[in-house]
C-alpha cells in the first residue's frame, strides 16, 4: 500500500529519532490491522480515493508525530505566573533605568533634539532585549524544575511559602469626586523622579542646568556661594532618594495606591534636615566675597544684605515646614484615633 | 464553527481528557494491541481517535502503568498492552475518585 507507506514516512520524519522505528512498526501493525478489517467490511480491497480519505480523517503527519512527544513548554503553567509578573517588572525598570541613562548622557554628551529621538527609538530594542533575557533566565527554571525536581523542590513549588500576611494593603476607596491613584500615575512619579535626580546631579558639572544663561553671573561676579551649599545639596539630594526609594518599595509591595501615613511624615521631616544644616552657619555667611581683602569696603554693605535677606527667608521657611510637620502629625493623629474609636464601638 | 460551538468542543475535550485515561487504564485489565483497544472502547461507546489513543498508550507505558511486549498474531507483529501492578493500583484510586465525582455530580443535578 504505497499511500500508507507514504503516509508513514512523513509521520517518522517527525518523531524522536530514538522511538521513530518502534512507534512506526506499532502504527504501521495498527493500521494494517484497521485495514484489513474496512476490507472485510467492505468485501474488496479499499480503492485510492478511499485509502486516501481515510488517512486524511488520520490527521496531518506532524500533527500525528507531535502527539507522541512529551507535553514541552518553553515556560510552563506552574512558572509562568511569576514569570509573566518578573517580565512587566523587568520591563518597567528597563524604561526607568534607561530613561536615566540615557537622560544624563545626552545632557553630557550631545544635548540635541535629534539625540533625543535616537534614544527613543532605541527604547524597543532595549525592551525585547529585557524580554529576551527574562524569558532565558525563565526557560532555564523551568528546565531545572521540569528535569531535576527533586533537586530544585524550591523551584518547582515556587509559591510554597507563600504567606497571607505578604498581600498589598487593601485598596482604598477614593472620596467621592475624587480618582483612584493609578498605577501608570506611581509609575510616572519614579520615572520622572529619577529623572529629577538624574537633573539635580548634573548641577554640580553643569549649574547652567539650574541657573541658565545666569552662569555666567556667577563667574564675574564677586561674590561666591560658601560650602555649606556643599551640604545643603547633598541632604536634598539624600531626600529625593529616600523619597524615590519609598515610591520604588510601593509599586514593588503592590501598595502604591496607598502611601502610609508614616511616609508623608518622615519625608516632611527629613526635609527639615537641609534648612537647618543651612541655618546652622557660622555667622550666617551663605555668601562670601571671593577676594574679601579687596571687596571687603566696597561690598561688604551688599553682601551683609543678602546673608540677612537670606536667614530672613531660611528663619520663614523653617517655620512653615515645622509648621507644615505639625499640622501632618496631629492630622494623621486624629484620622489614626477616629479609626479606633469606630473600631472599639 | 461559532464561538459557542468553539468553546463547547474545548470544555467537551476538557472533560474527556481525564476520561479517556480511565477507560483506557480499565479495559486493559485484559490485553489488547492499540487497534484492538480502540474497537473494544468503541463497542462500548467510547470512540477515541488513532493519534490520540496509540500515544496515550505511550505515555501510560512511559509511567509505569502499563506493560507491553511485542508478540506475532495473525503473521504481524503486534505490540500488546496490559496494565501493570503500578497500574493496577492506580486504576482503583482513579475509580474511587471517578466514583465520587459521579456521586457528587448526580446529587447535584
Amino acid at each position: 500500500m504505497e499511500l500508507l507507506d507514504r503516509y508513514l514516512q512523513a509521520v517518522k520524519k517527525h518523531l524522536p529519532w530514538q522511538r521513530q522505528d518502534d512507534i512506526i512498526a506499532e502504527l504501521r501493525a495498527n493500521l494494517e490491522s484497521q485495514l484489513e478489517d474496512k476490507e472485510a467490511e467492505l468485501g474488496r480491497p479499499l480503492n485510492s480515493g478511499e485509502v486516501e480519505a481515510w488517512l486524511k480523517q488520520m490527521g496531518p503527519p506532524m500533527q500525528v508525530a507531535a502527539r507522541y512527544q512529551p507535553q514541552q513548554y518553553l515556560i510552563g503553567p506552574a512558572v509562568f505566573p511569576t514569570y509573566w509578573f518578573v517580565l512587566r517588572t523587568a520591563f518597567l525598570w528597563a524604561l526607568i533605568i534607561y530613561s536615566i541613562v540615557s537622560a544624563v548622557l545626552i545632557v553630557v554628551k550631545t544635548p540635541s533634539g535629534m539625540a533625543v529621538l535616537e534614544a527613543v527609538l532605541r527604547v524597543p530594542g532595549v525592551l525585547l532585549t529585557t524580554a529576551a533575557w527574562v524569558t532565558l533566565v525563565f526557560a532555564v527554571i523551568e528546565f531545572a524544575a521540569t528535569h531535576y525536581p527533586a533537586k530544585c523542590p524550591a523551584i518547582a513549588g515556587f509559591s510554597a511559602d507563600w504567606s497571607p500576611g505578604t498581600l498589598p494593603p487593601l485598596e482604598k476607596e477614593p472620596a467621592p469626586g475624587k480618582k483612584r491613584r493609578s498605577y501608570a500615575h506611581a509609575v510616572a512619579e519614579v520615572v520622572f523622579g529619577f529623572l529629577f535626580l538624574a537633573w539635580l546631579l548634573l548641577i554640580p558639572q553643569h549649574p547652567a542646568l539650574l541657573l541658565g544663561p545666569g552662569v555666567a553671573y556667577l563667574h564675574v561676579s564677586r561674590f561666591q556661594l560658601a560650602p555649606v551649599w556643599v551640604q545643603f545639596f547633598w541632604w536634598v539630594v539624600a531626600l529625593n532618594l529616600l523619597q524615590l526609594g519609598w515610591r520604588c518599595l510601593d509599586l514593588w509591595r503592590g501598595s502604591w495606591q496607598q502611601p502610609r501615613p508614616i511616609q508623608h511624615i518622615a519625608i516632611k521631616a527629613f526635609g527639615l534636615i537641609p534648612l537647618v544644616v543651612l541655618l546652622n552657619v557660622r555667622d550666617h555667611a551663605w555668601v562670601t566675597l571671593k577676594h574679601p581683602a579687596l571687596d571687603q569696603v566696597s561690598h561688604g554693605g551688599t553682601l551683609d544684605s543678602i546673608n540677612h535677606s537670606i536667614y530672613v527667608s531660611l528663619l520663614f521657611l523653617c517655620a512653615f515646614a515645622v509648621l507644615q510637620l505639625v499640622w501632618e502629625i496631629g492630622r494623621r493623629s486624629l484620622e489614626g484615633y477616629r479609626k479606633r474609636a469606630a473600631a472599639m464601638r | 464553527m461559532t464561538l459557542a460551538e468553539n468553546l463547547f468542543e474545548n470544555l467537551r475535550l476538557e472533560l474527556r481528557r481525564g476520561c479517556l485515561t480511565l477507560a483506557v487504564l480499565a479495559q486493559l485489565r485484559q490485553e489488547h494491541y492499540g487497534y484492538t483497544l480502540r474497537k473494544a472502547l468503541a463497542e462500548r461507546g467510547l470512540v477515541i481517535d488513532e493519534s490520540t489513543l496509540y500515544p496515550l498508550l505511550r505515555r501510560l507505558e512511559v509511567q509505569g502503568l502499563l506493560t507491553s511486549e511485542w508478540r506475532e498474531e495473525d503473521k504481524r507483529n503486534k505490540r500488546f498492552y496490559r496494565l501493570s501492578s503500578d497500574g493496577e493500583q492506580m486504576l482503583g484510586q482513579l475509580l474511587q475518585e471517578w466514583h465520587a465525582i459521579n456521586a457528587s455530580i448526580n446529587s447535584i443535578l
